[in-house]
């Protein structure tokens, strides 16, 4: 029994011999380093003009044509902040699914962040042509989330409802499902916010919240104001998803920065 | 007794002492199931860099290239219309018939040397291999399914629990597991064993009859333009004068880019194993090999973006000729390919 014990201990030692990291000696051990990394939330506030976003409420878009919305999804990729001594924090991996039916998807919480000011923050709405084909992926662009086309790719941005406007042979029903990841018709639109006067301040004890608000309404509007009764199924890439695209180019806006 | 088992204690220890390498936990590789890069062959597009081959991954795709759970009403598998005996092309189908006996529009491509391609489908919309399979689960006139049923009905079943263990270590099924082990199935079929191989590689002393070799070099003056050795394909998009049917009036490439110019143009088609996946052309609407010869010879008529390699006079061919190029068209047949018994349906055995 004695002699168990003694192989026992024995391995235990010979066990973390064996694992012994290559320290250089006489090296003495690095003080622990501050905290240098924290974090920082960026808020995706759907909204029609002001108002939060909620389905099955009839809104008024431009060509005056009342409309409910029953799914709005689109991704968010490449985000990058920028700190005020002009250092860059690249977000990695950085691909990010808003999705209005989860309202915990609405908050995208970049970490491991230097600790720092930041003064401005871009990111492309839709994923980039090289993950497009990529081939199989996770997470949110898990092709079984619904925002992956066989044929094309990423769907960038999804917009579903109704409206009496739309003809009754499509059961009132719009779809906008807009992809196309490369060449002229592609639709990812980039945006790129300066905070003005005020900066997102990453501490070890503050996490700042970038607040943006994304702006149904212009889905409809400039520069082409669309009219669902005829502008109710573009699931396809075209000139007229390239419309759509262009149109949701300034959907997203800057609001505030809360630092607490 | 007591020694004996310490000093296992000892061994385990000393295991759980240091991090396993996750390479020794890994099933080994199988000495014949590698990537192949046949000499004078361009790099492939796909590597399997990330996914990284293993038999039990390859056993796993393959059950699921064979598995009908793959479609709404469980009664197709991609073997259905993509089967072996023909390079898996579906034999005698111009259009294959999906759930319901439903049809399609175009004619089921033939697969191999995948990992070439740059884009899938006739009309190149599948940009990677691994997403390929999302297509045809999800089209209505084929499989019919969504993914994520495929994926309900695939944890359901304890034979694919115990094949997901065996290849990823863990019984979760998700889509990108069960998507890349498709893609290594798949992305292994390999053609480069015709006799035309043998030849260009000295192998076995075998030798092109002279019908063969007349046809081989008027292959080279006529064909291998946009049929280019070795993959005999360029990938390119093109509108090869193919009719076109009023009543599908497929536009092609033009349905994936949105472009005019890209209108009635499909990629050019291999032609290895060629005599065996007839019927031809995208839709399937040709017969026979001298069927598609005398399509180049016969009038082509000038539809919207014909390739002009075409006019104005199409590919100028004598029936001699025809004949001598068929004669080299049928040295592509790589037997090897729809013998190897590692792509073979395992249902059948």
């Amino acid at each position: 029994m004695k002699d168990m014990l003694k192989i026992i201990l024995l391995s235990l030692i010979l066990s973390f011999i064996s694992c012994k990291k290559d320290k250089k000696t006489g090296v003495s051990e690095p003080t622990p380093s501050p905290v240098t990394y924290g974090k920082l939330n960026i808020e995706f506030e759907n909204v029609i003009d002001t108002v939060a976003l909620q389905f099955g409420t009839n809104y008024i878009n431009q060509n005056a044509d009342t409309f409910k919305v029953s799914a709005l999804q689109y991704y968010i990729s490449n985000i990058i902040v920028t700190n005020t001594d002009n250092t860059q924090f690249v977000e990695p991996n950085s691909y990010h699914l808003i999705d209005h039916s989860i309202p915990l998807s609405s908050v995208v919480s970049l970490v491991n962040v230097p600790l720092g000011s930041y003064k401005s923050i871009s990111f492309v709405l839709g994923v980039d042509s090289t993950r497009n084909a990529s081939g199989a992926q996770t997470g949110d662009l898990n092709p079984a989330n619904g925002m992956y086309w066989p044929w094309i790719g990423y769907i960038m941005f999804k917009l579903e409802g109704t409206s009496l406007k739309v003809p009754v042979n499509n059961n009132h029903a719009f779809a906008y499902h807009i992809g196309g990841y490369s060449g002229t018709l592609k639709a990812q639109r980039s945006f790129t916010f300066n905070f003005a006067s005020t900066t997102a301040n990453v501490s070890t004890s503050i996490t700042p919240e970038i607040h943006l608000q994304t702006n149904v309404l212009e889905v409809f509007k400039t520069p082409t104001i669309i009219d669902l009764g005829t502008t109710y199924d573009v699931t396809s890439v075209n000139n007229r998803s390239k419309t759509i695209a262009d149109n949701y180019a300034d959907m997203i806006r800057f609001k505030h920065v809360h630092n607490y | 007794m007591y020694k004996k088992f310490a000093t296992y204690f000892c061994v385990v220890f000393l295991m759980i002492g240091c991090k396993v390498d996750p390479k020794i936990n890994a099933p080994l590789p199988s000495n014949n199931l590698v990537e192949v890069i046949p000499q004078g062959w361009p790099q492939p597009n796909y590597t399997f860099s990330v996914n990284t081959i293993n038999q039990d991954k390859f056993i796993l795709g393959r059950a699921l290239f064979y598995e009908t759970m793959l479609s709404a009403d469980n009664t197709i598998s991609c073997g259905s219309c993509h089967q072996q005996v023909v390079a898996f092309a579906h034999a005698n189908h111009a259009i294959s018939h999906g759930i319901n006996n439903l049809v399609g529009t175009r004619n089921a491509p033939a697969l191999f040397n995948l990992t070439w391609q740059k884009a899938f489908m006739h009309d190149g919309g599948i940009n990677n291999i691994e997403v390929q399979p999302l297509a045809p689960i999800q089209n209505t006139v084929e499989m019919a399914d969504n993914i994520n049923n495929v994926l309900a009905k695939l944890q359901a079943s304890t034979k694919y629990k115990d094949l997901f263990n065996k290849a990823y270590g863990s019984e979760t099924v998700d889509s990108q597991k069960m998507l890349r082990a498709m893609a290594q199935f798949m992305g292994l079929m390999y053609s480069y064993n015709s006799k035309y191989d043998l030849y260009k590689r000295g192998e076995n002393n075998v030798q092109l009859s002279d019908a063969e070799l007349r046809g081989y070099n008027l292959f080279i003056a006529k064909c291998n333009s946009c049929h280019t050795e070795p993959l005999f394909t360029d990938y390119v998009y093109r509108n090869n004068g193919t009719a076109i049917n009023p009543f599908v009036n497929d536009s092609g490439r033009a349905k994936v880019t949105g472009l005019a110019q890209d209108k009635y143009k499909f990629k050019t088609p291999t032609l290895r194993n060629i005599a065996l996946t007839k019927p031809y052309m995208h839709d399937g609407s040709l017969q026979t090999l001298n069927d598609c010869l005398n399509h180049y010879t016969n009038p082509i008529t000038n539809t919207t973006n014909l390739d002009p390699q075409l006019l104005p006079n199409g590919i100028l061919m004598t029936s001699n000729e025809k004949q001598d190029i068929i004669a080299f068209l049928n040295t592509l047949t790589d037997y090897k390919l729809i013998e190897d018994k590692r792509f073979a349906d395992p249902n059948f055995k």
